[in-house]
């Protein structure tokens, strides 16, 4: 009976266990993954904020969002791998109801910028209470002003009128509407205003109470916040939110930001090159804004050589060319390569080319005092193989291989050039002699400014700062808002601050012609002359390439026109609706409750 | 004393139920010549032409002809005299008095039963003597002994034995008594003794009629009182396919309603299951796998976070498949895709058996897929060129001086078959079991070894099974089981697709006969495409080790008469540990040095502790009223939580991943560190009651608590009702010779849904990590917003069934008919972009399925030469009738009230754009050989107001049929399966990447268009850009009939194996998966299987469905195929 009994005892024992455990067994208690209540911390106030830092990888160097900047424009036309979404908008070819293109690119950005924006006004909203220090709490707070204005300026000049969130949702709402652009410009000025007085004012500047402060690198400054409440002035000028004060407001911001730069550590660099060095990376004055990335697999989300990486700076990928086909007997395809991939010469994803019709010889029809086209553009390869083509044994490391010069060299020249040329097809057309090869869509000048040869491996992507705001520009914004205020003085002494500079070489090249700086000089009168495209030739020049063309037209209303006269692929599709942006298909779908979410004009 | 006489034979005259036989006919290929028998019921004339004919038969032929039914003690006739008699048509009392005239007996005709009885006891007392010796053997219907059988008297129970290793029992019996032979699986047999005398007595196997006892849940049943929809599939059935890795194969078109398609073909790989469709209208393919497959109980426990390849197949006894409310009921909040309980084999009283079974096999793919060869890749390109819309006659990805070379070498490389090789399988089992009266055990081991067909992808598994039941009293009983596997899966991944897109004029090796490490010089993937030979290293490590293990300790208490009280504890525990090296200048990692090979290492570990507490009464009152009450507090606790690493620059390969430490630098995910907790805490009530064993009645309660759902909504109540009707038990159902079998049941039940993973109730925030500088800082970003309301989703069922057996139960099966409608559908909500979280969790929306279970088996021909055949068919149709705040249309999650679960919505193409279409053309922006699509509203544009619903991945119909046939010692199996009406999208063929027929890959060769060649099928390669609306090339018909497996087998007979150490033996040929019968996919050349082999991977197109909804869908891509086995078995016992 002995064991019955245990028998007996144990299975009591068990049965008052299983009913002593159940409301236990009912709560729940997370451990590895974080709540939104996590928000209303100190360290989830911070923690928000580095992820809208970390989310802006998740646009800017992402390969759409790069179409949506620099495509489409005059200065760029379309390369041999360009994606279906790029080539809808180089061309505004099948791009009107187009969903795939209205969802990964512009959906990408409203996606993301939304994201982020609740994440910064749960930020703003628990930051009220989250903290001890006043001043960290304002330091902090100001960071996500920043933030909130930079993602509502990039989606109200890229939407025109957006929903206008402000306060964090804690329940979801089906439905949507879209806010008049005075009023997303009246928040943006607001939190930029606030922001430009409350930011620490160099990047990662001890906050007296605690000594410490983790926004170091090119996180926003007020010097951030003064460029892009310019910027903002100046967009707002323009629009039809226009206010009488905009463009002085622009003019004298970017002025007093220019005249106090050395209070932010910030200021132009003697040459143009210095400012887009892989040396200056560090510590670049001219960086007022970038977004980060490094060779650290959690923090620099770097993942080595992936064929298709996460979150990457891709702008050194894009205009890569194929060069890595080019054969010694070019253009019959027999023959060795000339130059295998290399770190210096890069990953060749050949999506887009410079518009070279425009560009050799209209934009930089100057080349000898103006050194910014041989600053800008790749134009030769080096031999990194000893191979034989029909005119010589090409040395490695000495010999250029392969040649896009803005010019015919001459039949002499081509003759005797051992490497394999490449021309803009109208001069190689006129050419006679030999070497005379036209630029393909894989094979073309290349942009260098983002080069990145001290990345790990070939086909990484940049791991170098993507910059968002340059010192320069402030230049031109001022220049800008100067001429809208027909005040040609003012704007001519800003661009020449810029074209002087240009005409300063690199070091290691021959020295400029003598009187160069003084003939980069431009006059008030000059620059009554030359309107808008005049700083609009000027931009390209010192920014070529850097995702802000696009804005830069539609803001200036010139995207159509010059297009039209510029960009021979774009010049039958392009239409006057599409100085905006369409609203991604999906936030139409996904309003589902009360009244439909509207499209824009045309789409 | 009086045994019904159903015996009689067939007589194969006439052709039967032809009707029928169109039905299956039309559904399948098989042309059924089979025969049956008809009793035909004719009004009771009666007519006889014999001479000395025995008194049996003589009844007998009046029994059929009359349609009465007859009752008599067979023996008793025995003493009967011959009779002869000649009669024409003449009433059934006067057939009867005739054939009686003389006899010891008389009869009485009740209703429409004829009972023959003894005139005076002197007749019966003429039978009876005192102690004589009887030994007998007891075989089965193949003549092979049966061990353990129980023989005892009818009418003294307490004289009883067992038969030996031998089938053969002696015992000392009274003479003239009746001895009943009884196993488990066979019909009891009865037997007259008539002094010392040898008995040969074969046992039939049970028939599938209402006779057996299933598992139901919480205990047993006989299968004659189950009122639910339960269908039951042997160890037989399930060995007709055999030599699996799990029991999903197995199941595949064996049970109605139970649909299950492949989602990869790697060894180790599981399937999607599904039971009676879908209910939840899931995001994405995880979570609709999660809330739509059904629960699976293993001995009796729920088996949660375990892999179906924990379970040896061959250790499985039956599988029981619960289908309606009213019998997934006691399951509550985790039934509602019903349930399917796995019982395994368990030791039996008797002498100890060992049984040896041993599988050999090789492996092949079935087929290939046709990528384009030199040839056809030349021409391919040339026309790219020539149809460039951009750049005229250029292309960016000209023929490479490599591929030149090969042009000139005439190199024609399949790069597939480099990754390819024969795989194997062998399989070994052994299994003991045997018991006393009070101790039973079995334990079974066993060892797979699967390697794949592609390199890098082999599975192996050993498995030790231990079960013990001992009876301590008669009060208590305690048994133990315990299932433990131990696996290593070897798998790199699919690479097929890599491998497909290579140049054919390349060549995989140098001049010198080294590997042309990246043959692609001169492309942009120069450096990434690296020679797929490279999967041959084996430096590459891609391994997870999977340890798993299931407890059950229970006792039983026998109270009081009927009444018991069973505790089950349960601990379930697995672990698995994923080790991953990639070598470098590898097709898995295509850097060039060293310091960047890579390697990880992850852990997950599972447990899961189960505590039931069972009370159970069963009795029987006044002989007519059964009742069995059942009921359950059960507690339950889940667990789940990891851990992993990466490193890179691990510094030498054989290093491998077994210590980051020597890597360059070592880094850690989120995804990496899983931890989940989850608690069930459920009561349960079930009440059955039958009258007569004619009306049944099953009351069910059951509260579930749920850990995972939000305060105040964390319990839920489901009732469940049903009724049952054994009609071939009422008085005027015995006058339907041909009816052995009726029932009717109908069942009304509520089940629900918390499958959910833990903390959705308190939202989440996204964890990532940012660089400000050097300045390293983690960061989180609002992704998902908390609901605190949260409750159960539940499906309210009614099932409406029969089960039927007639023709002596030649034919016997199911039909049941369902409604079931689910309500507030655990859903996460997609929200407009502007809400900054992308997703919320909702109860939102309805749905609502039905459907028709056709199940059949029968019994074609019975003599020498056997022929059986099991068919099933079902139709199921679920469709959204209610989106969360009364919307028509979800676009963003795929979801259209009215519609299936997941459908098709895209334009739709209409053919090519012709030459001499070129004006209307260029109207929608497109040029001759573009893809021209239907313009729905005629507005001369195509944008999203012309997406149309094109389909659904919803089968029409689902079937599976099983033929068997045995002659002597030979059977031949053959297992065919078919899915028909639906669609599938096939990536390949719209090539989703983006490089379809911009010439710079290889691919699938197609019948494009070019000038010359004016199809309406596939649009013009063009170097220029991938083609507009290239999404509507994927969709197509995805219908197929399919063999499964044709096994041949020979018993080898009992006198071949005469006085040996063997006491069986069977030799077993089989073939899996050896043809296609039917797919307009495979006719039509774009595919050489049509079964689906993974999810997602197609192009949204311009459906604007997200990611999660289109990877909902089974499709066709590039992956592994699926392998032909051909093996050989053996199956011993001793």
């Amino acid at each position: 009976m002995k064991i019955y009994n245990k028998i007996v005892v144990i299975s009591t024992v068990i049965c008052m266990l299983s009913l002593f455990g159940c409301e236990k067994l009912l709560e729940q208690t997370p451990r590895s993954s974080i709540t939104p209540a996590f928000l209303a911390t100190e360290a989830g106030v911070q923690g928000g904020i580095t992820g809208v830092y970390q989310n802006l990888r998740s646009l800017w160097g992402s390969e759409n969002y790069f179409y949506a900047l620099q495509v489409g424009t005059d200065e760029v036309i379309t390369g041999g791998s360009i994606s279906a979404n790029g080539l809808s908008l180089s061309t505004y070819a099948n791009f009107v109801s187009n969903n795939t293109v209205y969802n990964d690119v512009f959906g990408t950005l409203f996606r993301n910028a939304y994201q982020d924006i609740n994440t910064l006004n749960g930020v703003l909203q628990f930051g009220q209470t989250a903290f001890t220090d006043a001043d960290v709490q304002k330091q902090y707070l100001a960071q996500a002003k920043f933030l909130r204005a930079l993602l509502y300026f990039e989606l109200v000049r890229t939407f025109g009128d957006v929903p206008l969130h402000t306060a964090f949702i804690t329940s979801p709402s089906l439905s949507d509407s879209r806010a008049p652009i005075s009023d997303v410009y009246a928040l943006i000025i607001k939190d930029l205003t606030e922001a430009s007085t409350e930011l620490q004012t160099k990047s990662g500047e001890p906050i007296t109470s605690t000594n410490i402060s983790p926004f170091a690198g090119y996180a926003a400054t007020r010097a951030t916040a003064l460029f892009l409440l310019s910027k903002v002035y100046l967009t707002r000028g323009w629009s039809i939110a226009a206010q009488i004060s905009d463009f002085n407001n622009a003019l004298t911001t970017a002025k007093n930001l220019i005249n106090s730069a050395s209070t932010y550590g910030k200021g132009l660099y003697s040459s143009y090159d210095q400012s887009y060095s892989e040396a200056s990376d560090i510590s670049n004055k001219e960086i007022l804004f970038a977004v980060e990335h490094n060779a650290d697999p959690k923090y620099g989300e770097y993942s080595l050589a992936a064929a298709t990486p996460v979150n990457f700076n891709g702008w050194a990928f894009f205009f890569r060319p194929n060069y890595p086909t080019i054969v010694a007997n070019y253009p019959t395809n027999s023959g060795p390569q000339l130059v295998t991939r290399d770190l210096a010469n890069g990953r060749p994803f050949q999506r887009i080319r410079p518009n070279a019709d425009w560009v050799e010889t209209q934009l930089f029809a100057d080349k000898t005092n103006d050194y910014r086209y041989w600053n800008t553009f790749q134009t030769t390869w080096i031999a990194n193989k000893a191979e034989t083509t029909p005119r010589g044994t090409l040395t490695i490391g000495a010999d250029t291989a392969l040649w896009t010069p803005p010019y015919d060299p001459g039949d002499v020249k081509r003759a005797a050039f051992k490497g394999v040329i490449f021309m803009r097809p109208s001069l190689a057309t006129a050419a006679t002699g030999t070497n005379k090869n036209p630029y393909t869509p894989t094979m073309y000048p290349s942009v260098k400014k983002f080069d990145n040869p001290g990345r790990p491996a070939i086909n990484d992507a940049s791991l170098r700062p993507l910059v968002l705001m340059r010192f320069s520009e402030l230049y031109l914004i001022a220049a800008e808002a100067a001429f809208k205020l027909n005040d040609f003085s003012t704007e001519a002494t800003m661009l020449s601050v810029l074209r002087k500079r240009a005409a300063v070489r690199p070091a290691n090249v021959p020295p400029a012609p003598a009187g160069a700086v003084a003939q980069m000089e431009i006059t008030p009168a000059q620059a009554s002359a030359g309107g808008i495209d005049l700083i609009l030739d000027e931009r390209s020049r010192e920014l070529f390439g850097e995702s802000v063309r696009w804005y830069d037209l539609v803001r200036t209303q010139s995207l159509v026109r010059r297009v039209k006269a510029l960009n021979p692929q774009a010049l039958p599709n392009i239409q006057d609706f599409m100085i905006l942006r369409p609203i991604p298909q999906a936030q139409i779908d996904l309003v589902t409750v009360g009244p439909k979410f509207p499209q824009n004009t045309g789409f | 004393m009086y045994v019904k006489i159903t015996a009689h034979r067939c007589m194969f005259s006439s052709c039967a139920n032809v009707r029928l036989w169109r039905v299956m006919k039309s559904v399948f290929f098989f042309v059924l010549i089979g025969c049956l028998q008809v009793s035909a019921s004719s009004l009771a004339q009666i007519s006889l032409n014999k001479t000395n004919a025995s008194l049996r038969e003589t009844l007998n032929d009046i029994r059929k002809q009359s349609g009465y039914s007859l009752l008599a003690d067979a023996d008793l006739l025995k003493l009967g005299r011959l009779v002869t008699i000649h009669l024409n048509n003449v009433p059934v009392t006067q057939a009867l008095d005739e054939a009686l005239v003389g006899q010891p007996f008389s009869y009485q005709i009740n209703g429409r039963t004829i009972v023959i009885y003894a005139k005076d006891k002197g007749v019966t007392e003429q039978v009876v003597r005192k102690l004589d010796r009887v030994t007998g053997k007891v075989i089965d219907e193949k003549g092979e002994p049966i061990i353990g059988a129980t023989v005892r008297v009818k009418s003294d129970p307490k004289i009883a034995t067992v038969t030996d290793i031998n089938g053969a029992f002696s015992m000392d019996v009274p003479d003239n008594v009746i001895l009943l032979v009884s196993f488990l699986g066979y019909e009891t047999h009865e037997v007259i003794t008539r002094g010392s005398t040898t008995l040969n007595i074969s046992l039939k196997p049970v028939s599938k009629d209402l006779n057996e006892v299933v598992v139901v849940g919480y205990g047993t049943q006989r299968k004659r009182d189950v009122t639910g929809a339960v269908t039951s599939v042997s160890a037989e059935t399930l060995q007709q396919v055999p030599a699996q890795t799990n029991v999903v194969n197995q199941l595949q078109g064996r049970v109605a309603g139970l649909d299950i398609s492949t989602t990869g073909n790697a060894p180790g790989s599981t399937s999607q299951i599904r039971l009676r469709g879908e209910r939840s209208f899931a995001t994405s393919n995880s979570a609709a796998d999660a809330t739509n497959a059904p629960l699976f109980v293993l001995d009796g426990v729920p088996f949660i976070n375990g892999s179906l390849n924990d379970i040896n197949p061959n250790d499985i006894l039956s599988v029981e498949v619960l289908k309606d409310a009213s019998a997934t009921a006691i399951y509550g909040s985790r039934a509602s895709g019903g349930v399917i309980l796995i019982t395994t084999k368990r030791g039996k009283n008797g002498p100890t058996i060992v049984n040896l079974n041993t599988t050999t096999g090789i492996t092949n793919a079935i087929g290939s897929y046709s990528f384009m060869n030199a040839e056809q890749y030349i021409a391919f390109k040339q026309e790219s060129i020539a149809g460039n819309s951009q750049t005229p006659n250029t292309t960016s990805y000209p023929i490479t001086v490599a591929e030149q070379n090969g042009i000139n070498n005439g190199t024609n490389t399949d790069w597939v078959s480099t990754i390819l090789r024969p795989g194997y399988i062998t399989d070994n089992q052994l299994r003991l079991s045997g018991g006393t009266e009070n101790t039973q055990f079995s334990i079974s081991t066993g060892y797979r070894d699967e390697k794949g067909i592609q390199y890098v992808q082999h599975y192996k598994r050993g498995n030790l099974l231990f079960s013990l039941d001992q009876t301590i009293s008669k009060v208590f009983k305690v048994g133990l089981t315990s299932n433990n596997s131990l696996s290593n899966r070897d798998n790199i991944g699919d690479r097929l697709a890599t491998a497909s897109t290579i140049s054919p004029l390349l060549s995989p090796y140098n001049s010198d006969g080294s590997i042309n490490v990246r043959p692609a010089v001169g492309t942009l993937g120069e450096l990434t495409t690296i020679n797929p030979l490279t999967l041959r290293s084996s430096a590459i490590q891609a391994i997870t080790r999977r340890l798993n293990t299931n407890n059950v300790l229970y006792g039983e208490a026998n109270i009081y008469a009927g009444l018991k009280y069973r505790v089950n504890a349960s601990l379930a525990y697995n672990q698995s540990q994923a080790n991953s090296y990639n070598p470098v200048n590898n097709i898995v990692n295509t850097n060039t040095t060293q310091d960047q090979s890579n390697a990880s290492i992850s852990n997950t570990e599972n447990y899961v502790w189960l505590l039931e507490n069972i009370l159970t009464y069963d009795k029987t009152f006044a002989d007519k009223h059964h009742l069995i009450f059942t009921g359950l507090f059960s507690a339950e606790k889940s667990h789940t939580q990891g851990s992993g690493m990466n490193a890179i620059g691990i510094p030498a390969d054989y290093l491998k991943s077994y210590n980051l430490f020597h890597g360059v630098s070592n880094s850690i995910t989120n995804a990496n560190f899983p931890y989940s907790e989850r608690g069930l805490v459920s009561y349960m009530a079930r009440a059955f009651y039958g009258f007569n064993d004619k009306y049944l009645l099953t009351a069910t309660v059951r509260r579930d608590g749920s850990s995972v759902l939000g305060p105040g909504n964390q319990y839920f109540t489901y009732p469940a009702f049903a009724l049952g009707w054994n009609v071939d038990r009422e008085n005027f159902a015995k006058s339907l010779p041909w009816m052995n079998s009726l029932k009717l049941r109908l069942g009304y039940g509520v089940t629900a849904d918390q499958n959910i993973n833990p903390y959705q109730i308190l939202g989440n925030l996204s964890a990532v990590a940012y660089n400000f500088g050097t300045n390293h800082q983690n960061g989180y970003l609002v992704t998902a917003l908390p609901n605190a309301d949260l409750r159960f989703e539940h499906t309210n069922n009614i099932n409406l069934g029969i089960d039927f057996g007639v023709l002596n139960n030649r034919i016997s099966g199911s039909v049941d008919v369902y409604t079931q409608k689910t309500f507030d559908v655990l859903q996460v909500l997609s929200l407009p972009l502007s809400n900054g979280a992308s997703t919320t969790l909702v109860n939102a929306g309805n749905s609502k399925g039905k459907g028709m279970e056709i199940t059949l088996s029968s019994r074609n021909l019975e003599r020498d030469f056997k022929w059986n055949t099991d068919f099933n068919i079902s139709f199921q149709r679920s469709e959204i009738t209610e989106l969360h705040d009364g919307l028509q249309q979800d676009i963003g999650n795929g979801w259209f009230v009215g519609q299936p679960f997941n459908v098709i919505y895209d334009y739709k193409k209409t053919g090519i754009w012709q030459t001499d279409e070129a004006t209307e053309a260029a109207v929608y922006g497109a040029r001759p050989g573009w893809i021209k699509v239907e313009d729905l509203n005629d507005d001369k544009k195509i944008d999203a107001n012309d997406r149309q619903l094109l389909g659904s991945y919803q089968p029409d119909y689902i079937t599976g049929m099983t033929n068997r046939f045995s002659f002597k010692g030979f059977d031949l199996t053959a297992v065919a399966f078919a899915r028909m009406g639906q669609m599938v999208s096939v990536n390949y063929l719209n090539q989703a990447d983006g490089f379809f027929n911009i010439g710079r890959m290889n691919q699938y060769n197609l019948d494009y268009w070019t000038p010359t060649n004016p199809t309406n099928g596939w649009p013009r390669p063009d170097a220029g850009r991938s083609p507009l609306y290239a999404s509507t090339l994927q969709y197509q018909n995805g219908s197929f009939i399919k063999m499964r497996t044709i096994s041949l087998g020979y018993n080898f007979p009992k006198s071949i194996l005469k006085d040996g150490v063997v006491k069986s033996l069977k030799i077993t040929a089989v073939v899996n998966n050896p043809f296609t019968i039917y797919a307009p996919l495979v006719r039509k050349g774009l595919a050489f299987d049509p079964e689906s082999n993974g999810y997602g991977g197609q192009d949204s197109g311009a459906s604007g469905f997200s990611g999660n909804a289109l990877g909902r869908a089974l499709t066709i891509g590039t992956y592994i195929p699926q392998t032909r086995v051909w093996s050989i078995g053996i199956n011993a016992g001793f």
